[in-house]
């Protein structure tokens, strides 16, 4: 008795079944809906941006040619010759002036106009954001073009004509091992500074007027203000600024390069990001370039680490 | 107002102004040499107009470089990649926004690291696999990979508006019997239409302005050059030598396009720019 099913509790027991198994399927259906939602997004990155990154790691242990699909398996080959070239060590070098220049240009300069921003009104400071941002909503490679005019190595050029009017000899800045990677750098902080004094504004408008107000009233003026509460205030921002420009120097010339200098003179504007670029479609060289790739990622992984942590004690410091 | 302050002041005026004419002289000289006669450009080089102003040089650009065809080619490319990043992301922004689940902050986390990524480290291996699918030198294949690449940001900036959506709403929309994807195209987009905008403009800008990608898969083909594309080939092709004039004709007419957008939409790109770094 107890083994077999009366009709009516049967009946009972298979609906109860069946109304549990649609809501399980209605509710893993929707378990599963934010997936859906989500799946194209990560399958275009997942194909483009993880695949080749696995891709990349995988090509740096083998040699080969970009057009042709034989690739011999070498081991560690790639990154022992490249640390060994004094032509790499020489590449990574020049990314640090990169940085250095970038420093300058990119972080000192915008954040020192913004701190000047303190003293003036919304609206004159939405003038110099609007002005000095131009550049960036315009194609590098298309604006570089008159710095290529402006550095012409001619005597009519117009660098030259500046220097000549100091009794300088003219020179050819873009081919002179030692005036063309801070031409270069110049063009690249030109280009970019307007886009960080926007961000650093951004920065100190989000310090709280309160702050700046109470301790104005406290008696701090001028640069015991700014030092004691407008700086540490600024800090996260000024530290994300920095890890911008560290990882963003060598991209930064990338177009200038590729435009007026292809890395020459004799290697002078080279630099990691674009070594690997030539290797891979000027010399075609798979697995150097690839090696290349998987140190630059290991760099920035560190300097990406580097900010988190610092910015992690930070902001639980100031709490 | 205290004479200390008052010349503060001053001192900030002129030092910001002082930058904004160095940031904006080059770009003078750009239009101003672009209007200069041709045999006249290095004539009193250090003013970048001359007294007689003539359009000759774009009558020339025009002339000889298809610049139409490089613009319509700009154009698919850059609604290309804008709609499609935005179609991908809203519906991912949106999940990542309303809804709880378990792999939420590993897929997150995966798709903002996917912006650490340089692109210079993606190119060799996308360039091999276009050219497995044989799409190099085609207008697929230059818009195919962006799609993914820097992906990430506009789901971010969308996610960043979503979240100060009120929950309450949707929530309404949903016991009223809306199924989610109605909630997304006729609650949570429309009422997010200022940042979607400003999202597709800025992609638009971004996509607009790519030169290296687009001369890797584009170059090998006139048909395929986008404008920056189709002036470096100008500016690198050797014949006639002095003809810088009708150069930076042509870079002017590139850079028109973006500047003009920027001219009209100012205040959405700023803060669309200002929003992606900041809260990263």
């Amino acid at each position: 008795m107890d083994r077999t099913l009366s009709l009516p509790t049967f009946a009972r027991y298979t609906r109860t079944l069946t109304r549990s198994g649609a809501q399980f399927w209605s509710r893993s259906l929707r378990g599963l809906q934010p997936y859906l939602y989500i799946a194209p997004a990560l399958t275009a990155i997942v194909l483009f941006v993880y695949l080749p990154l696995v891709r990349t790691v995988h090509l740096s242990f083998y040699q080969g040619n970009l057009l042709n699909p034989t690739r011999v398996y070498v081991g560690l080959t790639n990154y022992t010759q490249l640390l060994d070239s004094p032509i790499f060590q020489r590449t990574l070098l020049q990314s640090g002036y990169y940085v250095l220049f970038s420093l300058i240009g990119s972080v000192i300069i915008p954040v020192s106009l913004a701190l000047l921003t303190l003293h003036l009104t919304d609206k004159e400071i939405d003038f110099y954001q609007s002005t000095l941002f131009l550049p960036t909503v315009m194609a590098f490679n298309v604006v570089v073009l008159i710095w290529a005019f402006f550095l012409l190595p001619t005597p009519n050029g117009l660098f030259n004509r500046l220097i000549a009017l100091f009794g300088q000899a003219p020179q050819s800045w873009l081919k002179d091992p030692l005036f063309a990677l801070p031409s270069i750098a110049l063009m690249a902080n030109w280009k970019i500074m307007g886009f960080h004094f926007l961000l650093a504004v951004a920065g100190l408008k989000a310090i709280p007027r309160e702050c700046l107000e109470a301790a104005y009233v406290d008696g701090a003026h001028g640069w015991t203000l700014m030092r004691r509460v407008v700086l540490p205030l600024f800090a996260p921002t000024g530290l994300f600024l920095i890890t911008v420009t560290l990882i963003g120097s060598m991209d930064a010339v990338f177009t200038p390069i590729r435009v007026l200098t292809e890395g020459g003179p004799n290697n002078a504007t080279n630099n990691l990001m674009y070594a690997i670029y030539s290797e891979g479609f000027r010399f075609f060289r798979l697995g150097q370039a690839s090696a290349m790739s998987v140190i630059l990622i290991v760099l920035f992984g560190g300097v990406i680490y580097w900010q988190y942590r610092l910015l992690d004690r930070w902001v639980t410091y100031e709490r | 107002m205290s004479v200390e302050t008052w010349r503060v002041r001053w001192f900030a005026r002129s030092l910001l102004s002082l930058a904004a004419l160095i940031v904006l002289l080059p770009l003078i000289y750009m239009v101003g040499i672009s209007l200069k006669p041709a045999g006249r450009v290095f004539e009193n080089v250090f003013l970048p107009f001359t007294t007689t102003v003539t359009l000759q040089n774009y009558e020339n650009v025009l002339k000889t470089v298809p610049m139409f065809r490089y613009l319509w080619n700009s154009i698919l490319f850059s609604f290309g990649v804008a709609i499609g990043q935005l179609l991908l992301a809203l519906p991912a922004a949106f999940a990542f926004s309303y809804y709880e689940f378990r792999l939420k902050k590993t897929l997150l986390a995966l798709v903002i690291l996917s912006l650490m990524v340089p692109f210079v480290v993606t190119y060799i291996p996308n360039y091999l696999l276009l050219a497995d699918l044989k799409l190099i030198n085609t207008l697929p294949g230059l818009i195919l990979p962006m799609l993914g690449i820097s992906l990430g940001f506009g789901i971010f900036l969308l996610r960043q508006h979503f979240m100060s959506f009120p929950k309450e709403i949707l929530e309404a929309a949903m016991i009223d019997g809306a199924a989610s994807w109605q909630v997304l195209l006729r609650v949570v987009a429309p009422a997010n239409i200022s940042a979607i905008t400003a999202l597709l403009i800025y992609i638009l800008i971004n996509t607009w302005n790519q030169f290296i990608w687009p001369l890797l898969i584009g170059g090998g083909r006139e048909e395929a050059y986008t404008l920056t594309v189709g002036v470096q080939m100008y500016f690198i092709n050797p014949e006639a030598g002095n003809r810088w004039g009708a150069i930076l004709a042509a870079s002017v007419l590139a850079a028109l396009p973006t500047v003009i957008v920027y001219l009209i939409m100012r205040k959405g790109v700023l803060r669309t720019f200002t929003e992606g770094a900041i809260k990263g």
